[in-house]
């Protein structure tokens, strides 16, 4: 991996070339040095497999150049990146590129500036705690050995279990069970520096990132079961993820169906987070209000959820483990409200969609304030340059990405008042495939229960909920203004190949629409 | 640009694959073999020369002019018993003068981290007796060994197209898309086409040199209306060059308009969808006539990823998912009917399509594979080590994005066949049903034993007749509930580009081609909520 010195060098020089240049007007250059780790996990005791499938890495580096420039045609701005150079003759090449794509956008304003509410910190900040040597120098034993790790966790739970040896008669016929273990840890290592005209001094940053996701099953039980962790740090990881998912899916055995109805229920984490970043944030994005492609058209500021409902994303908060003091466009992180109190309180937006929005005729109206009046709530605090699986990429422009998303009710509630609150219903712990099915406008979504869930009787947890038996149909506005608690404990939350986590807590909501699926399934 | 410093002599194309071929074959079959306990090891390097643009609402926005060029390994490496290790880079203009060098050592990583966990998995093997008896070596059903180059097949060279080309036709197609309505309050279209080079060696002696063009448009429109925004956008696109966007392309199945037509049709039909009513579904299963584009999303969720064999066997658990076709290697639907005869279901990267090759990513000769052959599950979509596992015969599905990420188990062209009745015949026999035009976006349950699935468009279909339009309307069903209740399927088949299919860790967004003719069935209707 790269130095931060050597980005910061890479950027101070090709920004020093690149300005000099005749026809440039104002340019940025971002430099990154970054790798993803992943170890995939795939253990069947009923199938040939190999416990840990893929130890795998990929990595780069380079440099991303945004420019722009005076020409005959008039004003024009582009962008260009070169891998793997971090010469002079790099910069060029990507200077060339950027040269060469340059189009005249009408909406372009100029490249980031320090003009938005967020204003940088007037000495250096200490850095933020989601750095650790240890996980940026680990190498492919290191990652082989977090793969096992999982593997051994999930084994020793499932070998020590009273039910499993009770079912299955003997420790010999225990792999007859069909037990199951996938999954991954995925480790992140990202370095960046970045320079621009309006912002010459070089700023650098690094980051890292641990992240579990394991699923257990009990395969002939129809049980399934999840852990999960996320940390910046080495020492985050434990493999614990596995033994957790494999304690939950024997908890879960003997699931039981439930008919097709509307149900008061507690959405964990898993699903609270999921339904949160498939169906919810898409519509709370700066550029789809530009777009008119979000539910929330003309309500900046406006009550849309239940009073009891915060939702904030903070890219600058102490000790979570995604947090980065600048964004990919050098600006400083911050903490965005979202939501607070029920009101719809701010958007996620990178600088260009800011400065796009200032000038729109039609701002007033999509966002239903005047944007020059609400310039803290949609200040450019999450442009950032993602790569694949996370990280912070060179070759990427930035776009409005989450970092810490959280959300906070009001009361406060303990699981057992959510529990008290819901009555009789349903506890859902993990989702799937839960898209916006008529767009991002409406608000609609479908996706199936597939794990970690239980009916709840008389305020109590009852049997488990058999998986892959029910469909949820609902619409997000819906939930958000029928909840009856929210949970004050939250769960760091991790995605599907990305870095963004969501601090999630359970949320009971009343009315929530399931619908009983797959009975031909007993039969099959 | 004016001032131009000392000038690098050398730019990455797919050309430059050439000055290497032959020491990279040597490096893999040769001196990669002679790693102690190495069994296996394969490469892939790839060059992508791509250019593109994107417009919004009539307006350049954006285009760039690049290459990529990256690479991976795998290696299959142990004592008393075996394990994979991968590496995968990206590369650039520095390294083609390094190129040897920098593969070696992605080599030795990627047989390092093979060495590793073949030893662990020794270990779990002792710790755990009994459940780790199902830990074995990870072996590869043996595939011939080829050595062959395949060109690419286009008219107009992508990389000769003009930047300005591609500028021009992303504004165009949006300017298209807003002539179809003053309530069109935002468009976005993008253009772009590329020229992939793709080498592949094994230490089997494998020396594939495969290229292919491929040229794709997106467009998106969304419409203010009385129920609300309504938002539609669609992919056009095939193996082929420029001439995709400029003149369309037409050929058996693939009936593709020009870019221009495409947009055109996509913003009237926005239009169109946003001034219907919102879909009122009846409480009960309804006879529904769904048309080839609705049946490429549902033959690419029901029928596609269920019968990819990593899926079957438990590996996509964690994410992507289960297979209901398949509970263990003696419980399971092959052989068995869970579709009306009249359904017929195959993979085939041999025809023409978004999915076609000769060679998969892992050197295996591309053939056709059929899923449902009369309604009866016949074959799974497999790579080498599943089709070890089952002990069948590999039939070339294993495909990655890009060469630094680890191939998957994936569809290729994969469609319903098609039956021999005129679609408007099927539609005329229905006295009271649904005629659903257009897939837009899938929810499926997690073996794919249950869906839902929302369309562009609901008709009534009244005495044979379509009648009112309504949107945000779709169906639902159990898998194999459907499938068996399939009575007519249409003579029409189409096969359209599926762009963007996720899968993996990290998600790899894949190509492929679906499709299929016009289908009557059995289903319950869902509308808003």
């Amino acid at each position: 991996m790269l130095s931060l010195a050597s980005l910061r060098r890479a950027v101070k020089d090709a920004l020093s070339f690149a300005s000099s240049q005749p026809d440039v007007i104002e340019v940025e250059v971002f430099a990154s040095a970054g790798a993803n780790l992943t170890v995939r996990l795939n253990y069947t005791s009923h199938i040939p497999s190999n416990g840990v499938e893929e130890p795998k890495s990929t990595e780069g580096y380079g440099l991303g150049i945004r420019a722009t420039f005076r020409t005959p045609n008039g004003i024009k701005t582009g962008f260009g990146s070169e891998p793997t150079d971090l010469s002079v003759a790099g910069a060029e090449r990507a200077l060339e590129k950027a040269h060469a794509g340059a189009v005249a956008d009408a909406e372009f304003v100029s490249l980031p500036k320090h003009d938005s509410p967020q204003q940088p910190a007037l000495r250096d900040q200490e850095p933020l705690a989601n750095y650790n040597p240890a996980l940026m120098r680990i190498g492919g034993k290191g990652l082989v050995d977090a793969g096992w790790s999982m593997m051994h966790r999930a084994l020793d739970t499932f070998q020590s279990s009273e039910d499993l040896m009770g079912l299955a008669g003997s420790a010999e016929k225990m792999s007859e069970l069909g037990l199951i273990l996938g999954g991954d840890v995925v480790m992140l290592q990202d370095r960046m520096a970045i320079g621009s005209t309006h912002i010459p001094k070089i700023q650098t940053e690094q980051n890292t990132l641990i992240m579990s996701f394991a699923t257990a099953m009990i395969e002939t039980q129809a049980s399934k079961g999840s852990g999960w962790s996320v940390g910046s740090q080495l020492a985050d990881f434990t493999g614990e993820a596995a033994a957790e998912a494999a304690r939950n899916a024997i908890a879960s055995m003997d699931g039981e169906r439930i008919p097709t109805g509307e149900y008061n229920v507690i959405l964990g984490p898993q699903a609270v987070a999921e339904i949160l970043e498939w169906v919810l944030m898409p519509g709370l994005s700066l550029d789809m209000f530009f777009a008119g492609a979000s539910p929330f058209m003309g309500k900046l500021g406006q009550l849309v959820a239940s009073e009891d409902f915060n939702l904030y994303d903070d890219g600058a908060a102490p000790n979570l483990p995604t947090s980065k003091s600048i964004t990919d466009e050098g600006l400083p992180t911050g903490c965005t409200d979202l939501i607070r109190n029920g009101k719809l309180s701010g958007l996620l937006s990178d600088y260009y969609n800011y400065q796009r929005i200032l000038n729109d005729a039609t701002g007033r109206e999509k966002l239903g304030t005047n944007p020059t009046s609400a310039l803290d709530m949609i200040s450019p605090r999450n442009g950032f340059r993602p790569g694949n699986g996370g990280g912070r990429n060179f070759a990427s422009t930035p776009g409005a990405v989450s970092t810490n998303l959280v959300i906070e009710g009001n009361r406060a509630n303990t699981q057992e008042e959510l529990l008290q609150l819901v009555g009789n219903g349903v506890y859902i712990g993990r989702i799937w495939y839960t898209y916006p099915v008529n767009g991002t406008t409406s608000g609609d979504f479908s996706g199936t229960i597939i794990g970690d869930s239980y009916l709840i009787k008389d305020g109590k947890f009852a049997a488990p909920l058999k998986p892959n038996t029910v469909r949820m149909n609902d619409n997000v506005l819906r939930l958000i203004n029928n909840i009856l608690g929210i949970a004050s404990q939250h769960r760091a939350t991790v995605r599907w190949s990305s870095d963004q986590v969501t601090w999630a807590p359970e949320i009971a909501v009343s009315g929530y629409g399931l619908e009983e699926i797959s009975e031909y399934m007993e039969g099959v | 640009m004016t001032s131009k410093p000392s000038r690098p002599a050398t730019r990455v194309s797919v050309e430059s694959l050439d000055r290497f071929r032959a020491n990279l074959q040597s490096l893999v079959a040769e001196k990669a073999k002679k790693l102690p306990s190495l069994r296996y090891c394969d490469l892939r390097i790839e060059v992508r020369e791509e250019k593109g643009a994107l417009a919004e609402n009539g307006a350049e926005k954006a285009s760039s002019e690049d290459y990529t060029f990256d690479f991976g390994v795998r290696a299959i490496a142990g004592r008393r018993t075996s394990a994979s290790g991968y590496y995968g880079r990206v590369l650039g203009t520095t390294d083609l003068d390094r190129l040897e060098d920098v593969v070696w050592d992605g080599i030795k990583q990627a047989y390092n981290r093979a060495r590793a966990s073949a030893r662990e998995k020794s270990r779990a093997m002792g710790c755990f007796p009994n459940l780790g008896s199902s830990l074995t070596a990870g072996d590869l059903a043996i595939v011939p060994v080829h050595q062959d180059t395949i060109p690419a097949i286009y008219s107009s060279d992508p990389r000769q197209v003009p930047l300005g080309d591609t500028i021009a036709m992303a504004v165009d197609g949006c300017k298209a898309m807003q002539s179809q309505g003053s309530n069109i309050v935002y468009s976005a279209a993008s253009a772009s086409t590329f020229l992939l080079r793709e080498l592949f060696f094994s230490s089997d002696g494998a020396d594939i040199d495969q290229s292919f063009a491929q040229t794709e448009g997106f467009a998106i429109s969304i419409c203010s209306g009385e129920h609300g925004n309504f938002e539609l956008y669609d992919f056009t696109g095939h193996q082929r060059g420029w001439e995709v966007l400029t003149d369309g392309y037409t050929k058996g199945p693939i009936v593709l308009p020009n870019f221009i037509d495409f947009c055109k049709k996509l913003g009237a039909d926005a239009v169109e969808v946003s001034a219907a009513p919102p879909l009122k579904p009846p409480d009960k299963e309804v006879t529904v006539v769904t048309n080839p584009h609705f049946n490429t999303l549902l033959i690419h969720e029901v029928v596609g990823h269920p019968s990819e064999l990593d899926r079957a066997l438990k590996y996509e658990t964690g994410y992507a998912g289960r297979s209901w076709f398949l509970k263990d290697m003696q419980d399971n639907q092959l052989g068995k009917q869970i579709a009306s005869p009249m359904v017929t279901a195959y993979s085939d990267p041999t025809m023409e399509g978004y999915g076609s090759f000769k060679y998969d990513h892992e050197g295996t000769p591309a053939r056709r594979a059929y899923i449902l052959r009369n309604g009866v599950l016949e074959e799974f979509l497999n790579n080498r080590q599943t089709a070890a596992i089952m002990g069948v015969e590999c039939n070339g599905s294993a495909r990655s994005t890009e060469a630094q990420l680890v191939p998957l188990i994936r569809m290729t062209n994969t469609i319903f066949g098609p039956g021999e009745q005129d679609p408007q015949s099927i539609i005329s026999e229905v006295e009271d049903g649904y005629y659903i035009d257009g897939h837009r976006t899938p929810s499926i349950a997690e073996s794919r034993e249950n869906f839902r699935i929302t369309a562009v468009k609901v008709y009534e279909i009244k005495n044979g007749q379509l009648g009112r339009l309504y949107r945000d309307g779709g169906i639902t069903s159990d898998s194999r509930d459907y499938f068996m209740s399939i009575d007519a399927v249409g003579n029409d088949l189409r096969v359209n580009p599926i762009p963007n299919c996720g899968k993996g860790q990290p998600m790899q967004a894949k190509r492929m081609s679906n499709g299929g003719p016009t289908m009557r069935g059995v289903a319950r209707l869902t509308g808003p909520g």
